[in-house]
């Protein structure tokens, strides 16, 4: 399927997925802004303003979008990243005006009713909190806190919670006004349409909007790392668990493919998007080293594919009465094992079967291809997610081994180990 | 949604077909009634997770090998009645997607390097659940719902007791007795001609043995309501839920009841709940209502996650919001805007196939009929607005329902 793309004349970058078939239209705009245009005083603040999308602003009253949304049995929701902020709805075919009228007053038109600011800090330090309350957010933290020095990867999206508690109104209106502007983002329609039609509707309701100065692009670059670090969580819980993390290249990297394919090899494959389900892969060279040999009950590799350089993460669960210095060893010898054991025929086989087929299953539904050509289009462009899989059809056994050799590196890792305290239960 | 394809195979499994080819790809969502309500404690949870791990022909390791050479995908979950079992496939592995799915479910080998990995993973999913305020409160608010008697009382994955006993042959026979084709229910959707679900498909299912039709479940009589606290001191954020036995899916009164869950804790950005807990008090992330209704009944349940010094306000507020349901029942435009909700919310739910397997196939499970989906609109339109209200009342009376909170609790006055 072809992927129309206009720009207005204000700089808003429009994809047209028309699905005549589908029973519904998915609206999704997504802005070049995450935590990684945060400085240190409001971080967290990209994931709050977020919220107050949701409160109401011009010809939105708080609560209508919940309301008008829900009353025509859509589905919507926002999500910030550390690169970007997304939101969509997906709604019946002939709702498409309700989405572009939410999703325009949402661009420029946010109310950030003071009250309304200050009663959304409990809300936000609540989801810090219940993120605390898991063992995996901890180490995640961690992780990212202990590999990025200096790039604002360093920080959670939630943002630190002195943060939280000190950030006012003003920076985040401030904020908004400066990143929500047409040409800082792109929306992407998804579902049934018709093309011409939507793009007059489109330019009805975005073509008025000025463009605003951007900020210039983030000039912060990590230094490269010059040896291990390692780092400990040690909480009362029930599980241990382990993470490691190697800095990668961004999104918009020739090597994002080979590292695809070989994070299919080292922890198999599930889709590039958020609905992969419940299934778990099992032919692949972490769980046989890890979850068959009885030392973690689950494993996950996954390269992140950042806008800026970021961390291919493997993650494990330590299986009960097992050290985690085991768990550690072992994942670092299928992990960085690959510079001497390449893949075999049979591996490179079935990882670009997987990466091919999981693309369709990733497309499945109007829904799901507007997040994944609005993610792509704000953290590189939509036109790498369809020539990522293409790419990844032609990586060798070579291509896959020269990335183990560049990024799989004893100076280029970080690990962290979450210690299960007394008292976890 | 036009009408599935229905083929009812002489062993008595029913296949469904939702043909459907904008996406070039399969799934199916099925179930076959073994259960943990069928068992002894624990013994589904471990059946479920071993039946894809190895044939007597295969080993687990070339069984996911030649799955995942397909690039498909196969999965099977013990749930409280059934187990669930979901699949994706392309039309071009569609036969050998069938062939390993149905092999597995024939003739599971229960090897014992398996079975240990599967009692590792049990112990470690109930010890993280230990340490999850939020599961943790749940658990232990079912405990308190469902009277010991009845199997919904018990965790459907067993307890630690269980993980520790249960042996290969305990799986077997659990197969033996449960897994056959009678009752069982398998719905596709998406890239398959009706030709071919009705010749290749149907051949492979009818390769299963019949067995025994399964035993209904007892409906569950409430228990009094009970208050618990689960103290967590280590963590960040307490949980708190809050629910009593409801209706079975089948109910009459069910529609009512889903309707009143809607607009209680779930429209838009969680309801009534979310609007008050969340929007208006900015006490918590999250604050929602859920009904589960099943085959011989059903719970609903308030959940919300706040920080601990705002948890005596949270359950307040929350207690008040329940008490409200009959003081300032839902107005007629509440009503209105529910049923357009639930009516437009089928439409969009149905945009992929999984969500549409998954749709035919409880249609097919609860015995709703095969013209439900159009059925639907007008069931919704014709609820009594009056039954909405009083449903909503009757099941989330907070003097009726149980209470746990779990978390940095101490020292936290509650009033449930």
């Amino acid at each position: 399927m072809e992927t129309i793309t206009r720009t207005l004349d204000n700089g808003l970058t429009v994809l047209l997925r028309p699905m005549p078939e589908a029973p519904a239209v998915s609206v999704w705009v997504g802005y070049k802004v995450g935590s990684r245009n945060e400085r240190p005083g409001i971080t967290g603040a990209t994931h709050w303003v977020e919220h107050m999308l949701f409160k109401g602003g011009g010809k939105l009253k708080k609560g209508d979008i919940d309301s008008i949304v829900g009353r025509l049995g859509g589905k919507f929701n926002g999500f910030t990243d550390t690169d970007f902020t997304i939101y969509f709805e997906t709604l019946p075919p002939g709702d498409l005006d309700t989405g572009l009228m939410i999703e325009a007053e949402r661009m420029r038109n946010a109310a950030f009713d003071p009250q309304e600011s200050e009663a959304e800090r409990g809300v936000i330090i609540s989801e810090r909190e219940g993120s605390e309350n898991s063992p995996k957010y901890l180490l995640s933290e961690e992780m990212w806190h202990l590999a990025f020095h200096v790039h604002p990867y360093h920080w959670p999206v939630v943002g630190w919670k002195i943060d939280l508690e000190r950030i006012t109104r003003n920076d985040l209106y401030t904020y908004y006004l400066q990143h929500y502007a047409p040409n800082n983002a792109v929306l992407v329609l998804a579902g049934k349409f018709e093309p011409e039609d939507a793009m007059r509707r489109v330019e009805s309701y975005f073509g008025l909007f000025r463009p605003e100065t951007q900020p210039p692009p983030l000039a912060v670059t990590e230094p490269a790392q010059e040896g291990e670090r390692r780092g400990e969580v040690r909480r009362p819980g029930t599980q241990d668990h382990v993470m490691i993390g190697y800095h990668v290249p961004a999104l918009a990297h020739a090597d994002t493919a080979p590292l695809l394919v070989l994070q299919a090899v080292l922890g198999g494959w599930r889709g590039l998007s958020l609905f992969g389900g419940g299934f778990v892969p099992r032919s692949n060279r972490l769980y046989r080293g890890l979850v068959d040999k009885k030392l973690a009950t689950d494993v996950s590799a996954q390269h992140r594919m950042q806008a800026d350089p970021g961390l291919f993460t493997i993650e494990a669960t330590v299986r009960e009465g097992v050290d985690p210095a085991k768990v550690e060893t072992a994942a670092l010898e299928e992990v960085e094992g690959l510079r001497r054991k390449p893949p075999t025929k049979e591996e490179m086989a079935r990882a670009a079967r997987q990466l091919r087929v999981w693309h369709a299953y990733d497309l499945d539904g109007p829904t799901a291809q507007g997040l994944l050509y609005t993610w792509f289009e704000v953290a590189a462009s939509h036109t790498l997610l369809d020539d990522l899989i293409d790419r990844c059809q032609k990586v060798t056994t070579a291509d896959v081994r020269r990335v183990a050799d560049a990024y799989f590196d004893e100076t280029n890792r970080t690990v962290c180990t979450f210690l299960a305290q007394e008292g976890g239960s | 949604m036009k009408e599935a394809v229905r083929l009812k195979l002489g062993n008595g499994a029913v296949l469904l077909l939702h043909e459907d080819h904008s996406n070039p790809s399969i799934a199916f969502r099925g179930s076959v009634r073994a259960g943990a309500a069928y068992g002894r404690p624990g013994i589904a949870e471990f059946t479920a997770r071993l039946l894809l791990r190895g044939t007597k022909r295969r080993s687990a390791a070339k069984i996911s090998d030649a799955t995942e050479d397909l690039a498909a995908a196969l999965a099977a979950t013990n749930g409280m009645e059934s187990v669930a079992l979901e699949g994706r496939c392309t039309r071009e592995t569609l036969k050998e997607t069938l062939r390993i799915f149905i092999e597995s479910l024939a003739t599971p080998a229960f090897a014992p390097a398996e079975l240990e990995k599967v009692r590792g993973e049990v112990t470690g999913d109930l010890r993280a659940q230990e340490d999850d305020t939020r599961r943790a409160a749940t658990r232990r608010l079912l405990e308190l719902v469902y009277p010991p008697s009845h199997p919904y009382h018990a965790d459907p994955k067993g307890d630690a007791r269980s993980a520790a006993k249960i042996q290969a042959k305990d799986a077997r026979a659990f197969h033996a007795a449960h897994y056959g084709a009678a009752g069982m229910i398998v719905a596709f959707s998406g890239d398959l001609e009706t030709e071919t679900f009705r010749g290749l498909v149907a051949a492979a299912f009818e390769r299963l043995d019949s067995g025994e039709p399964p035993n209904p479940v007892p409906t569950p009589k409430p228990s009094k309501p009970a208050n618990a606290v689960i103290a967590m001191p280590h963590k960040s954020q307490a949980d708190f839920v809050a629910g009593r036995v409801a209706l079975a899916r089948t109910h009459p009164d069910y529609q009512a009841l889903n309707l009143a869950t809607i607009l209680f804790g779930r429209i838009g950005l969680y309801g009534r709940l979310g609007q008050k807990v969340r929007d208006d008090l900015g006490l918590a992330y999250y604050s929602f209502s859920s009904l589960e209704a099943r085959l011989a009944g059903g719970h609903c349940l308030v959940s919300a996650g706040v920080n601990p010094k705002n948890l005596a306000q949270a359950v307040a507020a929350i207690r008040a919001e329940m008490e409200r349901l009959r003081t300032e029942p839902f107005s007629d435009a509440e009503v209105r805007d529910g049923k357009t909700h639930l009516i437009g919310s089928l439409q969009v739910t149905l945009e992929r196939n999984p969500e549409n397997a998954a749709a035919i196939h409880d249609i097919e499970y609860y015995g709703l009929g095969n013209d439900y989906l159009e059925r639907y609109p007008e069931i919704v339109r014709g609820l009594d607005p009056e039954s909405v209200r009083k449903t909503g009342a009757e099941y989330y009376d907070p003097d009726a329902s149980s209470w746990v909170a779990s978390g940095p609790v101490k020292g936290v006055r509650l009033s449930f």
